[in-house]
Formats: structure tokens, sequence, C-alpha cells
């Protein structure tokens, strides 16, 4: 194995994560989507980690680690967005929230 | 040789994973399908001797953002999704562009350079390196970290629990 | 892959797969009886040795009652709820098996024909090992969330949601129990752990290890889902939570998975707290070892059987208030206790340590008698008032029923 098959597959993973979130309408499937996208960067982090000059300073590791921390966040507070936008609008349909927009 | 076929087991898992947990109408079915794209990924960190990151990852991937969104799923509407409306968004084309457009650009420089040279020289898989740095030049980012998280769960208490109504004479509670 | 490699990795999971299923076995019949003898009843005492004739003749205290039932749990019929999801109701009791016998392999046990494996193998000898064992016990949770929502029942839904909460929630002061132990061994590898309680150094002898391991037990417990923590399963209040709609060999899958869940947790406290396969004799026969741990298995395992026939279940409330109010702020408290006291022993010499050594014996060796005697019991004195401060805290708001519609 290489560093250009991890590559690679972090380049589908990540974009397969782009098209959910582009193309889908219900907002938690969206965040599933970020999630996907999260994925496939922290699995380059690592895999640069791993064939890169320095492994012993466990860079790609604790990048990775701090990544994931900061994504596990993200979803708490996206799931309770989620859910305070269901409880006004009655639907998680990212088309349904456009009060902001000019009529 | 070994190393390869895990490594393309995991890896067409993880698409598989990752597609059905995108195009999947049935939400639940999506999690589970994301927990099965988070396994597999697990899998390939230890493939790539990341030990301490795939525990993580099994850890906080499906054990608790999982667990999160099942009950967001739980909350809020429709759980089955199979009410025929619509899927997709309205420029759902243009999105499908735009990743395969991306798609293309992120692959552009792996193919450039296409035979790379085996790297030989394998990491240290051991936890207690990573401990160290965590606790020496690491420990105000950990830190900050701490902060970060138990600001995001105050924030996410808080936005989840929404305006309190006032209290009615004679309800209950 | 070698020839080899495989064998070795056979050599390592085959007994455990055969050996737990048949302690299981035993279990269920250990259980059954020491609960009807609670009960003032006698328990299964007919059944003896299966397909002969003298089965009636030679009851042996009703010992063939498991091979009974597993016979008839794998005849009985397979029913599927019409609107239910087939695939996941099919998928949940296999997702409810797999961890639990997956983290079996993270006990360190020294079964004799282990010693000739390649260490790459023994999967207690991971680095993370225990970070591994609590990761893995984890997806439990996603099983019973499986079962009640396939199940298309409203009785299963409550179970699997009512698990999902409970399981969230105690598995934080779980974790932070086994921190403790971690502090004072260095290390997350399971041998190294219960290497560092050779002898009669089990960390359940030291004040802030036995509180931990008091907390840890009884996220334990509900954990898995035993009495008084049962209500995911509640039989009286929701029929059988997610089991409701599981019979025949799916069912039997489930009450497979529960024990073995049982017998993995119980074998970490071993191992954290217990001395792992440490006990009189095994310095000249070392396979005692085995025996020592299987036993402090069993007795952990007896002691949920008695407090199942001795406590009432807890009420929704009750249970939350309990984890989030009493178990995770003493937990915390002791995690903090527990750090003073190394950095009181080590007066200062904590940095010039050997890594590889446990961390407490080293601090233990030099110091003054009357130090460790005056922190034992300081330790002992904060956590007791402790408990009763968060006991008192806690029970505030557990006021008398009010019954709306009745009297």
């Amino acid at each position: 194995m290489t560093l250009h098959h991890y590559l690679i597959l972090a380049a589908l993973l990540f974009c397969i994560g782009l098209m959910g979130a582009f193309t889908r309408r219900n907002a938690i499937v969206v965040l599933f989507s970020v999630e996907i996208m999260l994925n496939a960067a922290n699995l380059n982090l690592i895999a640069f980690w791993r064939y890169g000059d320095n492994p012993a300073l466990q860079h790609g590791p604790l990048f990775t680690l701090f990544a994931i921390a900061v994504a596990a966040a993200e979803v708490a507070v996206g799931l309770a967005l989620v859910i305070a936008v269901y409880r006004h609008f009655r639907s998680v349909d990212l088309e349904v929230m456009d009060t902001l927009k000019e009529e | 040789m070994s190393e390869q076929i895990a490594f393309w087991i995991l890896s067409a898992i993880a698409v598989l994973g990752a597609l059905v947990a995108v195009r999947k109408r049935n939400l639940i079915h999506g999690v589970f399908a994301l927990m099965i794209f988070f396994a597999a990924l697990s899998g390939l960190f230890l493939l790539l001797l990341a030990e301490f990151i795939a525990a993580v990852q099994i850890l906080v991937y499906i054990g608790a953002v999982g667990i999160l969104l099942l009950f967001a799923i739980m909350l809020t509407e429709r759980v089955a999704g199979d009410d025929g409306r619509r899927m997709t968004s309205r420029g759902w084309f243009w999105g499908l562009v735009v990743a395969a457009a991306v798609f293309v650009v992120l692959l552009l420089p792996a193919i450039q350079q296409w035979p790379t040279p085996e790297v030989t020289q394998a990491p240290d898989p051991s936890v207690e390196e990573l401990g160290h740095k965590l606790m020496n030049p690491y420990v105000m980012t950990l830190e900050v970290l701490a902060l970060l998280l138990t600001a995001a769960l105050i924030g996410a208490v808080t936005a989840a629990q929404g305006m309190r109504k006032p209290k009615e004479e004679g309800s209950p509670e | 892959m070698s020839l080899e490699l495989i064998r070795d990795i056979l050599v390592a999971t085959v007994p455990l797969l055969l050996i737990f299923p048949t302690l299981f076995a035993f279990t269920t019949w250990l259980e059954r009886k020491a609960l009807a003898r609670i009960q003032n009843r006698i328990g299964p005492n007919k059944v003896g040795v299966p397909l002969t004739r003298y089965g009636g003749r030679f009851s042996l205290f009703g010992l063939g009652q498991p091979m009974a039932d597993g016979i008839k749990m794998l005849f009985k019929e397979n029913i599927v709820p019409r609107d239910a999801d087939r695939l996941f109701h099919l998928l949940a009791p296999i997702l409810a098996l797999i961890p639990a016998m997956l983290v079996l392999c993270f006990l360190p046990i020294d079964f004799p024909w282990i010693n000739n494996i390649q260490d790459s193998v023994k999967a207690f000898m991971l680095d993370g090992a225990v970070i591994f064992f609590f990761a893995i016990t984890g997806l439990n949770t996603l099983a019973v969330f499986m079962a009640g929502w396939a199940s298309r029942n409203k009785y299963s839904l409550l179970g699997g949601m009512r698990a999902i909460a409970q399981m969230v929630s105690y598995e934080i002061p779980l974790v932070l129990s086994a921190v403790i132990v971690v502090m004072m061994v260095g290390s997350l590898n399971a041998a190294e752990i219960a290497n560092a309680q050779a002898g009669w150094n089990w960390f359940i002898f030291t004040p802030w290890g036995l509180a931990a391991f008091i907390i840890f037990f009884i996220a334990a417990l509900a954990e898995t889902n035993r009495s008084p923590f049962d209500l995911p399963e509640a039989e009286s209040e929701i029929i059988a939570g997610y089991f409701t709609e599981y019979s025949g060999f799916k069912f039997a899958l489930f009450f497979l998975g529960e024990y073995i869940a049982m017998f993995a947790i119980s074998g970490l406290a071993v191992t954290l707290f217990l001395g792992g396969g440490a006990g009189p004799g095994v310095a000249a026969l070392p396979w005692l070892s085995v025996i020592w741990f299987l036993v402090k298995i069993f007795a952990l395992i007896a002691v949920m059987i008695w407090l199942r026939g001795t406590l009432p279940r807890l009420r929704v409330d009750q249970l939350m208030g309990f984890a989030w109010k009493f178990l995770l702020p003493l937990s915390i408290l002791n995690i903090f206790i527990a750090g003073s006291a190394l950095h009181l022993l080590a007066g200062g010499r904590l940095a010039g340590l050997d890594e590889k050594q446990p961390i407490l014996r080293q601090l233990m060796e030099g110091a003054n008698p009357l130090v460790v005697a005056g922190l034992w019991i300081g330790a002992l004195l904060i956590l007791y008032v402790a408990a009763n401060g968060l006991n008192q805290l806690s029970r505030a708001k557990v006021r008398p029923r009010e019954y709306k519609y009745a009297e």
C-alpha cells in the first residue's frame, strides 16, 4: 500500500460527503455528509503521518485527535440547532427554512 | 499481502457505507450505514498503525455521535422518510457537478506523481509517545479543547431546550 | 499470512468462544437456583442428564435444565411482526452478541495454551486495550436500540430509548473509575494492569481504588441492564422492553449476549481492581491464575444475582439522577483525590520514575508508613463525607409520589 491509495480513497469519500451535502434536503442527512467529509480528512492526516518523513513526532494522531474532538462538539451543537429549528418550523427540510429570502 | 486484502475490503465497505448513508431515504438505515462507514474507517486507521485513533474513532463516532444522531432523528419528524416527497434539493444537479469537479481536482496531484516510492519506515504504534506529547507541548491545546467541549455542551443544551414558556397556573409540573 | 499466524489466531480465540458460552449455561442454572432460594422456592430440580432414560432419576439438582432450555429455544417458532423492519430485526441480536464476545479477548487470562503464541495475536497486549474494551462494549447500546426500533412496538421502542439513556449516562462513571487504575499503573495495557497487582497489591485495597470499584460495579450493573437497573426490560412496566417481539433463537442470542457482557464487564472489574489472576499459590502453579480469575468473575456474578433477588427496580428519574448527580461528581472527586494522593506520596519525584514500572508500587517503596496511613484515612474520610453529602443533595427532590387519578 502506498500513500496514493489512501489519498484517492479519502478524495472519493470526501466527494461522496460533498455530494450528500449538496443534494439532500434533510438537515440531518447534511450533517451525516459533513461527518463523512471530516472523516475523509482525518484519513488523509493519518495517511500523511504514516507515510511521511517523521512519524515519531506523532503529529498525525494528535491533529486527528483534536479534529475528532472538535467534530464531536460540532455534531452536538449542530443537532441541537436542528432540533431548535424543527421546533420552530415543524420540519427539518432545508428548503422550508427560507424566511431570510426576499419574496 | 494480507494488508492489501484488508485495505481493499475496508475501503469498499467505507465507500458503500458512505454512499448508502447519503442516499438512503430511511434515516435510521442511513445512520447505521454511517456507523458501518465509521467502523471501516477505524479499521483503516488500524492498518495505518494509528491504534489509539482507531479506538477513539469507535468510542466517539459510533458510541457518541451515532447515538446523538439517532436521538435527533427520533426527536424530529418522519423517521422512515417514505412519504413520497422529493428527497433531493432543488439544485441537486449542480451539486453533483461540483462534487465530481472537486473529485477530479483532488485526484490530479495524486495521478501526476503516480508511481510513489514505498516507504518502509513504520511508526511506533504505542500510545505512550502520544500521551507524552499531549501532556508536554500540547497541554494548552488540550485545555482549550476541554473548554470548547464544555462550551459546546452548554450551548447544545440551551439551544435544544428552546424558550421556556412561563408556567401556567394549575398545569402539571 | 502464514499458517502459524492463522493457527495462533485460532488458538487464541476458539477456546474463548467455547468456554464462556458453557459458563453461560451454568450461570443461568445458578441464577435460577439462587433466585429460587431467595424467594423460598426450590427452582429447577427435575431435568437431569438429557436424552437418557435416567434423566428423572439422577436429576443432579436440575443441572440439565440449561440444555433443555437451549433445545427448547432452538425449536421455537421465529415470529417477526408484520410491520417490523425485517433486516434490522434479524441483525439486532447478532449485533448484541458480537461486541460482547469480542471484548472477551481483552481480558488478560493466562490460559496455558496461549503461552506459546506470538504477542501480536494477544489482544490484551495491545497498548490501548482498556480503551478498546470501553469502545467496543459501547456498541451494545446500538443493538438494543436496533431491536427496539425494528420491532415496531411501542413497548420495544420505549425499552430501547430507556436503554440508550441509561447506558450513555452510566458509561461516564464507568470509564472515569477505570481512569484511577490507569493513573496508578501508568499504562492502558490490560496485562500490565493485572501484573501491577501481583501478590496482594490489589487496587481495591487503596481507598480511591475501593471507591472506584464500587462506582465501577454499580455502573457495570447499569451497563449490562441488570437489576436494579433493568428498566429497559422491565417486565411489569413495558412487558419486556426491546425483547418483546423476539422469540426462539433470536431471543436466545440476546440472552447469551447479555450474560457474555456480564462476564466481560466482571472480567474487566477483576482485571482493574481485583488483581487479575493474582491469588494464593499462583507463584508455584501458574495455571492457578486462570482458576482464580474465573473464581473472581463468578464471585462478582454471584453478587449480581444476589442484588437481583434483593433490590426493587429504580424509577426512571431516580436512575438518571443517580448517574448524573451522584456517581459522576463522586468519580470526578475520586480522580482528584487519587491524583493528589499520588502527588503527595511522590513528594516531587514523579518525574524521575521508571516508565516501564507501575507508578503506585514505585511510590510505595520509599514511603513513610505514617504518611501512607494518614493519606489512606484522609482519603476514605473525604470520600465518605462526599458520598453522604451527594446522597443528600441528589435525594432532595424525590418526594413521595402524588397520585393524580386515584383517591
